[in-house]
Formats: structure tokens, sequence, C-alpha cells
């Protein structure tokens, strides 16, 4: 067949649903179209596995011509990674909104940023990645402002900056190399940095724009401010996609500038202690995005916003293997794009469960839901396992990786950052853990139901991957030693790197051993009498069912009070404050020129000609 | 095919930690009794009280979280006392790293955390938070500590480690890893729960946090599981600095040492509170870590 032909059909194929889900806007048709446009992609991916493994695919390549451009798509190994975890991560997205959303608005949105975000990583050349990326960002941007106009605004105007600035870098590599599509910039980018035609001044600027515009989408501190707020204010099941893919898109973004502009921008801003600086600079914006937004996710009171500064940490995660450099850098990376997707994507649709069921956003609202919704219980302790990074989970073995790669490039602070990254990730999903499933039950929860079935199905297409590729982390890795060379040993179940080695699945049977002798020693002992929550040891106080225990609001203040000379500052008061300064400015500007006095109205006039007389245009 | 040596190692290695980690947790008790000028109890109490404990006839219960919470516990410590290389006896060493074996030392705290959520009781909401607020806050010197170590020894091997200490000399001896040593130390402290970083089951403060529910049949899961953590813990600790073992008595007498360290720390200090810990662990422990990464960079 025609591989064109399927490429296209793949990408275009959640749009079509999404529009046709729109028209046809009928109870179940809706969401049967959804589902169906967003499997399509999954499958022709998992039809392509066989090609794309075979040790001589050097590539598809697909072009359609479209208003003079002529617009490349290129489904590589590296693509094939992205765009499959992105289906995945739609999929389980599309039975999600089969529960959570009843609005045909939502369905075409979402699908369309679906295609954008499969765009992006098929595109070939700057004009489609520039046109999906702004897709992928439309979409999402109408999905907010149905939700929440200000916060949709913020999403709004950092985008637009990264856009621009993406299209600044974008007008001066083709400039400079009069082409846009990758190969031929890539190459005339590693011809440049032996000759030397692109400054070093230039350089570096065009680095720092595309920094800008990837950052912003990976939600990397400082341009992180859009992000808890976005994510917040969507369909919580859609959130699993925009927090899960789409902010991969960003990470995407900068492997991208590695492989187009990696050895000119290595050249020109050279090498600082072994390390590249220009990834080395990478590396510490991860490492500075875990550490902060881990901070701020700790402190959180609402469940959404403590997720989404989670998913902007754990982006960090990627950012920062990135610019560790080294293949296993990479290869950790690569992996935590796919463990964070399974893992948080996964957190969402437990969230989106939540609020389906109680309508409630705020750890104080929740409680002792464990015996209310088992499953979406049970689901999302695997999601918090996989985070913390519990070993036989997918969670673990990615950041195992980024671990034996930071400490062997010799970057130890970076690595610092990772320790103290996953040590305030246990804090905060335990946190979660402990005010919504356990404790005293607010009494108003006490109808609560179990999340309805396609919920738990698209729970489901993200809760097993966490455990298989967790106990067989060597199928990722085996995948990504086609797309880097070999940078980690080991067959299916175990990993070995030049200086460690780790058996995942000599681990869970050690695990499942000490956990079998651990459960004799329950089971042969006494019997056990269940008491309900309300009976427990209290100084001797009696305790009454009207007075609530549990401890909810405000969690880890003493945190606070030890941080609280960091705490502030924020750059989200610096950009308000920043906005309000734009504001004022352009308040004065139009106060003072558009006066409605006709006089001085005349006078622009007269100084404006005047001025071009003197350019001698006139 | 079936490695019967490997299995009868393990098996006399987990009953042989055990036994010796409930004999730790008496030494521990008599030592602080003598150095507060009580007699104390005698060495085995607490393999009696645990007995004692596991003797009786009926254990109340929150629910199934609450009954896993010190079984995930007690399996999570047994797994990672057997990827630790304990004097001559490899056990499964050789297939998982130093960060597998600091990752499997953590998830117990999980399990003790998930049990004691789930009991409802706000004293053990409080240890809970403590506990993890403890942890955070030590993570950075703690993994700063490691880093240093790895990367002097070039290897995340723990037999490896042992092996080059065995040639070299032990980590201690070493300026840059004598701050790494220092700053374990501090950690350990933390993470063996005492003063004064015993602010997790503080028992004057919240009867001992997450364990205030626990009684009967649980209580003794979690004692043992204190055992087998207290065994793996300084057992780790003579690996990473003390250049590991030839025997086990080698062994026991360094982990000792290691004990008599800890206990002797924890009768002199009084306990800080939570964010004075935090303060504290950003502050020192912090400084002299980043000084040890740096030293053993080799640049």
């Amino acid at each position: 067949m025609n591989d064109t032909l399927i490429i296209m059909g793949m990408l275009f194929a959640p749009l079509i649903a999404g529009f046709l889900a729109w028209a046809f806007d009928f109870k179940v048709i809706r969401e049967l179209i959804g589902i169906v446009g967003s499997i399509l992609p999954l499958g022709i991916l998992a039809w392509y596995y066989p090609t794309v493994i075979a040790p001589t695919f050097k590539g598809i390549t697909a072009s359609i011509n479209a208003g003079g451009f002529n617009l490349i798509f290129q489904l590589s190994r590296l693509s094939w990674y992205f765009a499959v975890i992105a289906s995945l991560v739609g999929v389980a997205m599309a039975f999600g909104m089969a529960s959570t959303s009843k609005n045909a608005y939502e369905w075409l949105f979402a699908l369309m940023s679906y295609t954008g975000v499969l765009g992006v990583f098929l595109s070939g050349d700057f004009v489609s990645f520039f046109l999906f990326w702004e897709l992928m960002t439309f979409a999402s941007f109408m999905m907010v402002l149905k939700r929440n106009k200000h916060e949709s605004l913020k999403y709004f105007v950092l985008s637009v900056i990264g856009a621009y600035a993406m299209l600044i870098a974008i007008g001066i590599i083709y400039a400079k190399t009069g082409a846009l599509d990758f190969a031929t910039v890539s190459n005339a980018l590693s011809m440049d940095a032996m000759l030397g035609g692109i400054s070093k001044g230039l350089t570096a600027l065009i680095f720092l724009l595309f920094l800008t515009a990837f950052g912003v989408k990976a939600g990397a501190v400082p341009l992180h401010v859009w992000a808890p707020g976005a994510y917040s204010e969507v369909d919580q099941s859609y959130t699993a996609f925009f927090s899960g893919a789409l902010s991969k898109a960003g990470a995407y973004g900068f492997l991208l500038l590695y492989i187009l502009m990696g050895y000119k921008l290595y050249t020109a801003l050279g090498i600082w202690h072994n390390h590249m600086v220009f990834a080395y600079i990478m590396a510490w914006i991860g490492a500075i995005t875990v550490v902060v937004a881990g901070f701020l996710a700790v402190l959180q009171e609402d469940i959404r916003k403590l997720f989404a500064y989670s998913s902007v940490s754990q982006v960090g995660y990627i950012l920062l293997g990135f610019g560790i450099g080294s293949t296993l850098g990479f290869a950790g990376a690569l992996f935590h794009v796919l463990s964070h997707a399974i893992f948080k994507g996964l957190f969402w649709l437990v969230i989106a469960a939540l609020i389906l069921r109680t309508g409630k956003t705020r750890f104080e609202d929740f409680g002792g839901l464990a015996e209310k919704m088992p499953i979406t219980f049970a689901m999302s302790l695997i999601a918090v396992l996989s985070l913390t990074g519990i070993p036989p989970m997918a969670g673990f073995a990615s950041k195992w990786l980024l671990y034996e790669a930071a400490i062997q490039a010799h970057m130890p602070l970076i690595a610092g950052a990772i320790f103290l990254g996953s040590g305030l990730a246990f804090a905060y999903v335990v946190r979660f853990l402990y005010a919504v499933w356990f404790g005293q039950r607010p009494s108003d929860l006490e109808n609560v139901k179990e999340a309805p079935l396609p919920l738990i199905i698209g729970m489901a297409i993200l809760a097993i991957p966490n455990l298989v590729f967790g106990i067989a982390p060597g199928l990722v890795t085996k995948y990504l030693n086609r797309i880097l060379g070999n940078s980690v040993g080991g067959d299916y179940f175990k990993l070995i790197t030049p200086t460690g080695t780790y058996n995942a699945l000599l681990v869970t049977v050690v695990l499942i051993l000490g956990l079998a002798i651990a459960g004799l020693i329950f089971l042969y002992g006494a019997k056990v009498r269940k008491v309900p929550v309300t009976d427990t040891y209290q100084s001797g106080n009696p305790v009454t069912e009207d007075y609530n225990l549990s401890i909810r609001r405000n969690f880890y203040r003493p945190l606070a009070e030890a941080l609280d000379f960091w705490l502030k500052y924020s750059w989200d008061r610096f950009y308000e404050r920043l906005g309000g300064i734009a504001e004022d400015f352009a308040d004065w500007l139009r106060e003072g020129f558009y006066n409605g006095n006709v006089q001085s109205y005349a006078w622009y006039l007269a100084i404006i000609l005047l001025i071009l007389a003197l350019w001698g245009v006139l | 095919m079936f490695d019967w040596k490997l299995a009868l190692e393990t098996i006399g290695m987990i009953i042989y930690a055990t036994f010796m980690g409930f004999i730790f947790m008496g030494i521990e008790r008599k030592a602080m009794a003598r150095i507060q000028r009580r007699v104390g109890p005698p060495i085995y109490q607490p393999l009696i009280d645990t007995l004692k404990l596991l003797g009786k006839k009926e254990s109340i219960s929150h629910g199934f979280i609450y009954d896993f919470g010190p079984v995930f516990a007690l399996g999570a410590s047994i797994a990672a006392l057997l990827f630790i290389p304990i004097a001559n006896f490899q056990l499964f060493s050789s297939n998982a790293d130093l960060i597998v074996v600091a990752y499997l030392l953590e998830v117990p705290m999980l399990g003790i955390m998930l049990g004691a959520m789930s009991s409802g009781n706000p004293y053990s909401a409080v240890g809970v938070q403590r506990g993890l607020l403890t942890m955070v806050a030590m993570q950075l010197p703690y993994g700063l500590a490691l880093i240093a170590l790895i990367q002097y020894w070039g290897t995340f091997k723990l037999s490896n480690i042992v092996a080059l200490q065995q040639i070299h000399g032990w980590s201690i001896t070493v300026p840059a890893l004598f701050l790494a040593f220092i700053v374990f130390d501090i950690v350990f402290q933390a993470m063996l729960g005492l003063e004064p970083f015993d602010i997790i089951t503080a028992p004057a403060e919240i009867s001992m946090g997450p364990m205030v529910e626990y009684g009967g049949k649980h209580a003794a899961l979690l004692f043992t599981q204190h055992a087998v953590q207290l065994f793996a813990e300084t057992a780790f600790f003579a690996v990473l600095f003390l250049g590991g073992a030839s025997n086990l008595l080698e062994l026991l007498i360094k982990q000792i040492a290691v004990l008599f360290i800890a206990i002797f720390v924890a009768s002199i200090y009084p306990r800080f509170t939570i964010d004075q810990a935090a303060k504290f662990f950003w502050k020192w422990p912090t400084i002299l870590g980043i000084i040890a990464v740096i030293l053993t960079m080799g640049w």
C-alpha cells in the first residue's frame, strides 16, 4: 500500500473523527467515533512495528504539496517511539472522555490536539512542524478557554511568545541555510560547524529562541506558570493527554535541537569542564524544574494543582536527561518520556474519576474513598508506585537510567537534584493517598460509586504498561538501542550499563518472596477483628462521628515554614507584575497619544512627515 | 538448574539477620539505659516482646491496606537485605547496584506509611507527615554522599565497591570520602529514627506516630521489619564506608561499631522539630556533601 496515504490517514484520523463527533453530536455515536478515531493511529503504528524494527529500516518519508509548500512527514524510529506513546495516551484519553465529557466541542478540540501532537512528532520539515505545533497549541488553548478564561489567556500569551521565538529562529535558520527540511538543515548546520559561517552570537540566539519555544511547551521553570492553571482547567481525561503527551512535544523539541544543530552548538558554544555548554544549560534547566516544581507540588491544596506541578517536575527529569548528553542520558530520558506518559496519564484519569464521582477538587473535601472506589484506588496505587520509582515499576527503570547517566557524566549536583526530586515525589503522592483514600469519610461522600467502565478501561490501558515495562524494561531499552546504538546492555529483564546493573525480574521475584514470608507470618498469626476508623487510640478522648480527625488542610505546613524565605519569591507574581507594568505602560501610551485633541494629531502627522523627509523617502 | 546453595544461604541469612536485628535493638535499649544510669532490659527483650505480640489471640484491623502495610514493609526490607553483599555471602547483590538498594531500603517506609494512614488516627497522620518531611530533608545530603562514593570508586556495584576497598583501603581513609562519611552518618541517624531525628515516632509527643494503632501480630510484623531493616542498614553502611567484611564476625563488629556511634549521638542530643531538621539538613550536611562531590569529581 501507499505509505504516504497511510501516514496521512494516521495523522488526520483523529481530526476527522473529531469533526464527525462534533457534527453527529448524539449520545453514543459521538463517543464511538472518537474512540475509533483515536485507536486508528495506534493500530497503524503497531502495524508499522515490524517495518520499523527491521535492521534495514531507513525511515519512511511522505510528502504532500500544500499551498506552495512541500510538507514532509517522516516516520523514523524516533518519531515512531514518540508517536506510539502519544497515541497510547490518546486512546486512554478517548476512553476516559467517553465517561467524563458529554460535550462535542471538547471531543473536537481534544482530537484536534491529538492530530497536532502526532504531526509534530512526524513532521520532517519546519513548515509542517510549525503548522502542527500551532494546531496543537490552538486546540489545547480552546480546551482551556471553555472552562477558564484567565488561565487560557496565560497559556495563550506564553504560547504566543514561544511561537514567535520559534518562528524567528526558523527564519534565521532559513536565511542562513536556505532550507526548511530537517535533513538539509541538519547537514548544512553541521557543515557550518566546520566553516563557521554563522557567528557564535547568532547561534546562541537561535539556541535561546528554541529554548524558549520548547521550554514553554515542556513547562520548564521559569516558563512553567501556564501549566498548573491550564492542566487544572480542562476536562481531566483530556489532561491525561495534555500532560502525558502534549508536554512531550516540548521534550521532543529539545531532542530535535540535538539532531538539527547539536554539532553546531557544540562547536559554537564550546565545552566547560568536559560538559557541552549548551547541553549543560539544558541539564540545569531540567534540574531546577525538578526541584522547584517538586517543592511547589508538595505545598498544593488542590488535587489538580498538585499533579500539574508534579507533571512539570517530571518533565524536568526528561530535559535533565537530554542535557546529560551521553547516550545513556538519552536512553534514560526517552524511557522517562514513556514512563511519565503512562503513570501521569493514569493519575489524571484517576483524578477524572474522582472529580466525576464526587465533584470535589480540594483535598479537604475528600477522604476515606478507598472502600468506595476500590478499582480506582488500586490503579492510583500502581501510579503512585511507578511515580515514586518503587523498583519493579516502569518509573524506577527510567529513573535508574537517569541516575546512572548523571553520575557517570560527572554531574553530581544534577544527580543530587534527582535524589531531592524523588524525595519530594514521595512526599506529594503520599499526601494525595492520605487525603483522598484514607481516614474518616466526610458524610457527603457516603454514596460515591466506583468509576464508570470506559474510564476503568482507559486506566487499565495505562496501568498495564506500568507493570509490563517495569518488570521487562529491556523491551523499551532494546528499542531505544536501535535509535541510539548500544547504550544499555542486558536482556528483556536485566539492564546493564558500564558501571551498574538492575535485574528487574529478580527484584520482583525477591520482593514477592519477601512478601510471601511476611504474608505467611501474617496469615498464621492471630485472627483479625475489623474495627471502623473512628475506633482509634486517642489518649482517652472519645472519638465521635461528627468531628473529623483527618488532617487534610496544610498537611505540609512545617515544610512551608522551613521554606518561608524562598516562598516569598514567585514566578507567577513576577509575571503578573510584569503584565501589570506592561498594561500601565500601554495605558500611558494610549492616554498620552490618543488624547482626543485634533491639534496634537496634526502635530504627529507633521513630525512623521518631517522624519520621512529627512530620511529621504519623500 | 535450581541453585540449592543460594537458596540455603538466603534462608540462613534471613534468619540470621532477623535474629541479629533483634539483638541490635536490645543493645540499643541496653546501652541507652546504661548511659542514662538505668539498668535497662536484657538484650533479648525485643525478641521476647515480639514473640509475645505474635502470641496474642486477637488483633484489630482497619481494613485491607492496614493489614497490607506491615506485610509490604517487611517484604521490602527482606528484599533490600538480599541485595546487599553480606560478608562472604553475595546473595543476589551481583544483580542490583547501589541505587537499587538505596531505593529498596526506602520502600518499607512507604509500607508503614500506607498502613498508618489507613488507620485514620491523627497521631499516625502527623507521624506520616513528619516521616516524609524528614525524608525530603535528608534526601539531598544522602544523595550527595552516595554520589561522592560512586564517583570516587567509579562503580555502582556494591560488590565492586567492597572489592576496591579491600585493595585500596576503606572509603573513610580517603579525605573526600571521609566528608561523605560524616554526611552519611548524620543522615543515618535519621534513617534509623534516632535522636536528634526521632521526629517520626516522637514517643512523648505523638505516641509512636505511625505505629500508634498497631498491636498484636501487626506490631510483631513491624518489630520484625525494624530488626531486618536495622541489620540491612548497618550492613549497608559497613559495605559503603568500612570496607565490607570477609566473614560474618568482622561484619558484626563493624555493624556494632556503627550502631554505637548512632547510640552515643542519640543519647546526647534532644529532638529537632521538623522545620529545624529540614533547615539543618539543607545547611551543613549539604555543604559538606557538595564539597565531597566536588573533591571526587576528578577535574
